[in-house]
């Protein structure tokens, strides 16, 4: 049991922090597609300043400042250029895979993957079977304490729906609909480097060109699942990793009567589960601002 | 028709300028960009040979980008175009083998359709669950990429793999050469013929028909379709299953000419860069012809980077994605210094 609980709080944490980074990202009316590109650039960032550095607190601030740079780019395209925030959120993305895989190629030659002497430090064996977990791990629900304090018990929290609900009217009250964007994708950067700190550094330490496969995605899928609540997304998040997990298991049970690349989609297949089942709870998600409405701009 | 021409030129000028960040980008990271944007042009126009190479990347991209622009019209992001590319080519090569030996002028054409129709299939789902259940689509087609590329990782190294391949990439096994639609150069009469078609009949769709007035329409103001009387479901499914259908026949095209066989993760940026070709074109059947030649062109320098500038074909992949991250940005500046007055479209 305590295995497969790890296993779960391994493969969920990175995808958590992640999503508290779409769930802010969302509730400042921002729909974040770049968190696959985030969340795979703060991955590469921390291995490759835990080489040059030799320090995983120095690392993570690289990652953390590189990602904040990041979302300001894409909020500088979506707000200031009024660009497409599904398309130019696709590109941050795309930046983010193929720059790291450039940036590893000329950093460390051609190699497809690195790995790094050390990584986010280990709770210890004072936590028995779960000191194999990083602390990020363990700090993993106060972020989601405290981002669920921040959006629903705070001033700004109650003004940053406002923005993203009705951006006219938080404008009346004195908000900056703007401002408020960029500093919600300025965190989602925190965030995203954070989890990709973890998925990258957490138990693995090492990192590989297109490692994140799809958890950015699937993050803001939870967001979705999870009706943009910061608990509600961490929640969707988790059954995500679950739904992860035990498809491993099934591969160590059956693996050879199902073929396992098959049960590898499973979590892909939950994910379209909980994006069909929100929208049948709420009827529709909420529409994106269609492609045919920004050309009328 | 001149009016698309010069949207396209627009953007073509949004395109440039990522170029030329990239190639900034490029040039601080070590690497000789000069020569890059050279090995670009050279690789994708002006070598001899070139233009016929840019051309085969290009016209299988134009099919899907032309798919693409016809869900963006109707106002659904169907960004599956990957996975719908994949299950295509996957059904064409299942049918290759269940219909091996018979005569070809009968194989052929029945491979094209198992690839279209397992393209609309991989496209219905998502347009099933979006009009039904209201699902958003943009995650479930997003899914279905991942899905469709496990699926071709099952099926090459599974139930179509050719024992003889190496053990570096899973493929399947080759398809006979009486199936094939053309050399592995992959330009031939019959795949021109192919582009043409469906170019003159998306045209004819999109300008001259009334499902194609009404689902530009409908991606404006869906409500007011409704009132008009128009059945938005029907004019939402029928643009999944078309948009579906031609990255299908991508697929298939790419199975049966210049691949000969399908392999796990092959053209994983076709999707994509179809995507770009759309917008670029800004969603126009004409102006996707001539963005996708210059994209066909990027595609096919890739291949020469490498060799060239020393640079990773990554490159190419980030020089599409600046692309994407600009595409849709409508700068007033831009505007006025193109004097294209206050109408930008």
């Amino acid at each position: 049991m305590n295995e497969i609980i790890i296993a779960i709080l391994r493969s969920g944490t990175p995808l958590i922090y992640v999503t508290l980074a779409g769930v802010i990202a969302q509730r400042a009316g921002v729909w974040n597609l770049g968190l696959e590109g985030l969340m795979i650039i703060g991955a590469c960032a921390t291995i490759v300043g835990i080489m040059l550095t030799n320090s995983i607190v120095a690392a993570i601030l690289i990652a953390i400042l590189i990602c904040v740079l990041a979302s300001v780019l894409l909020w500088f395209v979506i707000d200031r250029l009024k660009a497409n925030p599904i398309i130019a959120g696709l590109g941050l993305t795309g930046l983010g895979l193929g720059g790291t895989a450039l940036a590893v190629q000329s950093i460390f030659g051609s190699q497809a993957s690195v790995t790094a002497p050390f990584g986010i430090p280990k709770l210890g064996p004072a936590f028995g079977a779960y000191g194999v977990l990083s602390i990020a791990v363990a700090a993993m629900p106060f972020f989601v304490f405290g981002m669920w304090v921040l959006l629903r018990r705070t001033r700004f929290g109650l003004r940053l729906a406002a923005c993203g609900e009705h951006p006219f009217a938080a404008r009346s009250v004195g908000a900056n609909p703007s401002r408020m964007r960029l500093v919600a994708l300025a965190i989602g950067g925190v965030l995203c480097a954070i989890g990709g700190a973890e998925l990258a550094a957490g138990s693995l330490q090492f990192f590989a060109q297109g490692m994140t496969a799809g958890r950015g995605f699937m993050a803001f899928a939870a967001v979705i699942f999870g009706a943009s609540h910061p608990v509600g997304a961490t929640f969707a998040a988790l059954f995500f990793a679950v739904v992860g997990a035990l498809g491993i298991r099934a591969q160590l049970m059956f693996g050879d009567k199902i073929p396992h690349d098959l049960l590898q989609a499973l979590p892909y297949l939950a994910t379209v589960f909980g994006v069909w089942l929100s929208g049948k709870l709420r009827g529709g998600a909420k529409a994106a601002s269609s492609f045919a409405e920004l050309k009328d701009q | 028709m001149k009016d698309s021409l010069v949207t396209v030129a627009r953007s073509l000028i949004f395109v440039a300028f990522a170029l030329i960040l990239c190639a900034l980008v490029f040039q601080f990271a070590g690497y000789n960009a000069p020569l890059m944007l050279w090995a670009v042009a050279d690789g994708a126009f002006l070598r001899s040979g070139a233009i016929e190479q840019s051309l085969r990347w290009a016209l299988p991209l134009f099919i899907t980008a032309v798919g693409v622009g016809i869900s963006f019209r109707a106002g659904f992001f169907n960004i599956g175009a990957q996975g719908q590319f994949y299950v295509g080519a996957i059904c064409a090569a299942f049918a290759a083998e269940a219909l091996k030996g018979g005569p070809a002028f009968l194989v052929i054409p029945a491979l094209i359709i198992a690839g279209t129709l397992g393209g609309a299939v991989w496209a219905l789902w998502p347009g099933l669950l979006r009009l039904r259940s209201g699902t958003d689509e943009v995650i479930t087609t997003l899914m279905g990429n991942f899905m469709a590329g496990l699926l071709l990782v099952y099926v090459t190294s599974g139930p179509l793999k050719d024992p003889s391949g190496s053990g570096q990439q899973a493929s399947s096994r080759p398809l006979d050469e009486a199936y094939r639609i053309s050399d592995s150069l992959g330009i031939s009469p019959t795949i021109i013929a192919i582009g043409a078609a469906v170019g003159i009949l998306m045209w004819l769709l999109v300008n001259r028909t009334a499902f194609g007035v009404l689902a530009s329409l409908a991606g404006r103001n869906g409500t007011m379709v409704e009132w008009q009387g128009a059945r938005l479901w029907k004019l939402g499914l029928s643009s999944f299953i078309i948009s579906g259908a031609l990255a299908g026949l991508a697929g298939t095209i790419e199975f049966m000419g210049p691949n000969g066989r399908i392999a796990s993760g092959f053209l994983p940026a076709h999707g994509f860069t179809a995507i770009l070709i759309a917008l670029v074109a800004n969603l126009s059947v004409i102006g996707t012809a001539a963005a996708a030649v210059f994209f066909g062109g990027l595609a096919s320098a890739a291949l020469y980077l490498p060799i060239m500038a020393g640079l990773p074909a990554a490159a190419i992949d980030i020089i599409n994605a600046a692309i994407a991250l600009f595409i849709t940005a409508r700068s007033k500046l831009v505007d006025q210094v193109l004097r294209l007055g206050g109408r930008p479209s």
